[in-house]
């Protein structure tokens, strides 16, 4: 019952984190005039804004989770297999070739998707990924394509530099609903699936022979469950940027509070982590308006704090 | 009185080299089968390409009559359950949570437990003594009630046949003692056929019916315990000596060390 | 006669009329001075925080910074036009534009863009005449200059390396306008033949090449002249020897392409030429 209690209130946390976001904002609109005339296209701007904090933070931290369980270790999170560097090679050789910028989201998710595969076949032994080659592939591509970023921004200059701005500290502002509602596509379908492994996560965090022993096919569920992750995350990054942290620290956040059973732990920690990044977007545009710090810092600052309370209080990992 | 696994020749490995290198053995239904060995004899191993965890390299594996390679993996784990030496996990489950994972090849992947087997759990849980444990986080317990718990799960499973490895090695003597007092019960009141690999000789001889001892991948002698645990065996493989005398509670061969100053 | 003169009168405050009701938003420095500077004022309604000139600028409501403009603050204060420039700006270019605004973007690299997009934003804010008169002043001011340039034979040419970073070590090239303002003030930027406009250079080939003068002049920081001194093989160059290395023109003016680029330009003779 537990779980019943605390699902409502994080739902009524989201709800209420939701008005405030609508709201509140660099401007200050009266309710009553919100959706008048001109004001309306304010709203439609957070409206959006909450959509991809929303989307942003559950698929994020769900990927967190997976990515967690699947490779046995704490420090695993959703860039880990090179979506990130991936998405802005590609997004800063998309600027350099000259090519339009309503290209660059898919650019960037191309790239995404690429460095996924070449992590994921370099990791490969036999059909067999072993979860240590998987990490270590994913960092070396990672450092690889960031030393590429950084050597065409020497050659090419500015243009590329200003671009990556964007990449680098994440930004919800999303101008476009049909690309929001192309990407919810994905990052929901994906957390839902997620979910119907539920079992086979808690089986699989215990071990590789606990869980082959339990019946699970765990090569099988292994691929399965990184290819929806690396969809996620892939989609997420080329509408927002790189947003660390959420994928991070607040799977192990969550982990603390409502235990590892992951039938628990991934629905909640959707609802959490959404209420975490609306708040944090909230403040970042409302701390120091009209200037707009980049939500990377903000679920930073908010989200170091909190998760030392959680780890001196004594809650294990 | 049935034949339940058939090994029959089987060999592999980790890397090129076959760490088993063709081994055959039978299981009879009720058996409790003591695997013993010197380090390195492949007895981890020989479980693991049994229990499907390591793929075979050569051989098959019968389990009544049915090529284990053929069954469908939630099946072979209905009838299959494995307790592995060390239970140290990333995270912490609950004990409840953890005996009922148990229950995962009886059930689909979208359904949830039902009333039933958290009564299995529950079942299992004061089986092994760890039912007042249920509701603390397994990195709470000791390492005594955690391989309680271990094997707890693997009952959940409701196998016919049980691979333990080393389940006592953490275990004080006492408690050693009493888990394998326990597994002895299940085997002679509820029919679990029992293949384990124990390191102390003497607790094999005082539990088992029958003794397998490996040494460089294949069986050197199998039978029964007083086959089996005779000096000359124990000096060949283990390159120690020893005395064998009996156990005068159990009738048993008792292997007493001889240290090398004296 | 007198109906004629009035209706003259009525129509033209109909038209200043209509303009005043104008609103424009200017997210960067140089194009805020170029409105100010058309006699635009109650008409800008919003800059960016690096709006600082002239001083009213930095009353007028902040729309955002520089390469972040925030979104709702624009919305709001319900532009007719924003103005901004192409390079550092382009990505917000496009997002004002999804937004269904009208942008007009400001980014000439050399003198006679600069005029042109004067007049072109002369014509959009209905300040033609004003346009006209500050690109006439302009002009002559540059033509004092460069007459008296025109005079130095090749040979006498100061050669100049003009820093607009230090770490890593910048410089500006062909295709910028400080370059040219080098040429019209009768110089030789001896890294005119570099690949970009704004690129970096190494401290060797700035030894190597051995400027005569040397000129620092930072976007948003003071330069230090003990950087230069302290630069290693830096006291071999001819410009640190005579001691005409200069950090005392405000970058301001030498590198925002708006209306006071001109006495950036006389600054810049003055010290190429101190005795001309």
């Amino acid at each position: 019952m537990y779980f019943k209690k605390r699902f409502v209130i994080l739902f009524l946390l989201l709800g209420l984190a939701i008005i405030f976001g609508l709201i509140k904002g660099a401007v200050n609109i009266p309710l009553s005039n919100l959706l008048l005339g001109d004001n309306r296209v304010i709203f439609n701007l957070r409206l959006l804004r909450i959509i991809a904090a929303i989307l942003v933070g559950s698929g994020l931290a769900v990927s967190g989770i997976v990515l967690q369980a699947i490779l046995r270790n704490p420090l695993a999170e959703p860039y880990l297999l090179g979506t990130s560097s991936g998405a802005g090679l590609a997004a800063v050789v998309a600027v350099i070739a000259g090519v339009s910028r309503i290209y660059l989201p898919l650019a960037a998710f191309l790239g995404a998707v690429l460095s996924i595969i070449i992590v994921y076949n370099l990791a490969r032994e036999r059909g067999i990924i072993a979860d240590q080659s998987l990490i270590l592939s994913g960092v070396i591509i990672s450092v690889v394509f960031s030393s590429i970023i950084v050597f065409l921004v020497s050659l090419f200059g500015n243009e590329a530099m200003h671009e990556m701005n964007w990449w680098l500290w994440g930004s919800l502002q999303v101008y476009d609903h049909k690309l929001i509602f192309l990407v919810a596509l994905p990052v929901v379908l994906g957390i839902c699936a997620i979910y119907l492994f539920s079992q086979d996560l808690n089986a699989i965090s215990m071990g590789e022979d606990e869980a082959k022993h339990l019946g699970i096919n765990t090569q099988a569920i292994k691929k399965i469950l990184i290819l929806i992750t690396a969809l996620i995350t892939a989609s997420l990054i080329c509408i927002c940027g790189i947003i660390g942290f959420v994928g991070l620290i607040v799977p192990h956040m969550m982990r603390m509070v409502v235990g590892p059973n992951h039938k628990i732990l991934i629905p909640l920690t959707c609802l959490a982590a959404s209420v975490f990044v609306v708040l944090c977007d909230l403040l970042s545009r409302t701390l120091f308006a009209p200037v707009e710090i980049p939500i990377g810092v903000i679920t930073a600052i908010i989200g170091a704090p909190v998760f030392i309370i959680l780890l001196k209080k004594g809650k294990r990992i | 009185m049935g034949i339940m696994l058939e090994i029959k020749n089987i060999s592999g490995g980790y890397y090129k080299e076959n760490i088993i290198k063709g081994i055959s053995l039978d299981v009879t239904r009720g058996d409790f089968l003591v695997v013993i060995g010197p380090n390195g004899s492949g007895k981890t191993t020989l479980l693991r390409l049994v229990t499907r965890a390591l793929p075979l390299r050569k051989g098959e594996v019968l389990y009544k009559g049915q090529d284990t390679l053929h069954m469908n993996l939630k099946e072979f784990c209905r009838r299959i359950a494995f307790v592995s030496q060390d239970a140290s996990t990333g995270f912490s489950f609950t004990v409840m949570e953890l005996v009922l994972m148990g229950r995962i090849p009886h059930l689909k992947r979208l359904q949830f437990e039902s009333k039933r087997d958290i009564e299995i759990a529950r079942e299992k849980l004061m089986l092994t003594d760890t039912f007042s444990l249920k509701d603390k986080r397994m990195d709470e317990l000791s390492a005594g009630e955690r391989q309680r718990v271990i094997i707890a799960r693997a009952l959940a499973q409701e196998p016919e046949l049980l691979f333990l490895d080393e389940p006592t090695s953490h275990l004080d003597i006492g408690h050693q003692i009493q888990a394998l007092d326990l597994l002895k019960k299940l085997n002679r009141r509820n029919g679990l056929t029992i293949v384990m690999i124990l390191h102390d000789l003497n607790l094999a001889a005082a539990y088992a019916n029958r003794i397998a001892l490996l040494d460089k991948g294949v069986i050197f002698k199998a039978g029964t315990p007083e086959e089996v645990l005779t000096y000359q065996n124990i000096e060949a493989v283990y390159k120690t000596i020893v005395l064998v005398g009996k156990n005068p509670v159990t009738g048993k061969p008792n292997l007493v060390l001889v240290p090398g100053e004296n | 006669m007198k109906q004629i003169i009035l209706l003259i009168f009525f129509f033209l405050t109909f038209f200043s009329a209509a303009e005043a009701g104008q609103r424009y938003i200017s997210l960067a420095p140089s194009t805020t001075e170029i409105l100010f500077a058309l006699g635009l004022d109650k008409e800008i309604v919003g800059v960016s925080s690096y709006c600082n000139y002239p001083p009213q600028a930095k009353t007028k409501p902040k729309a955002g910074s520089f390469s972040s403009p925030n979104m709702e603050m624009i919305i709001f204060l319900k532009p007719d036009y924003i103005f901004c420039t192409g390079l550092e700006q382009a990505p917000v270019v496009t997002q004002l534009r999804q937004l269904n605004l009208n942008v007009y973007v400001s980014d000439p690299v050399n003198m006679e863009e600069l005029f042109d997009s004067i007049r072109e934003i002369g014509k959009l804010t209905g300040r033609s005449a004003e346009a006209a008169a500050l690109i006439g002043r302009m002009q002559e001011e540059v033509k004092t200059v460069s007459s008296k340039a025109k005079l130095t034979p090749e040979n006498k040419k100061v050669k100049v390396f003009i820093e607009i970073w230090h770490e890593p070590l910048m410089t500006a090239a062909k295709g910028s306008i400080v370059d040219e303002l080098i040429t019209l003030a009768g110089g030789i930027n001896i890294a005119h033949n570099l690949p970009r406009p704004y690129c970096n250079i190494s401290a060797e080939k700035v030894i190597s090449l051995n400027p005569q003068c040397i000129i620092m002049a930072y976007m948003d920081k003071e330069p230090s002249l003990r950087l230069i001194k302290q630069r290693f093989g830096w006291d071999k160059i001819e410009a640190v020897k005579s001691e005409r290395a200069f950090n005392d023109i405000d970058p301001d003016i030498l590198l925002r392409p708006g209306p006071r680029i001109t006495r950036g330009l006389a600054e810049l003779y003055k010290r190429l030429y101190p005795e001309g």
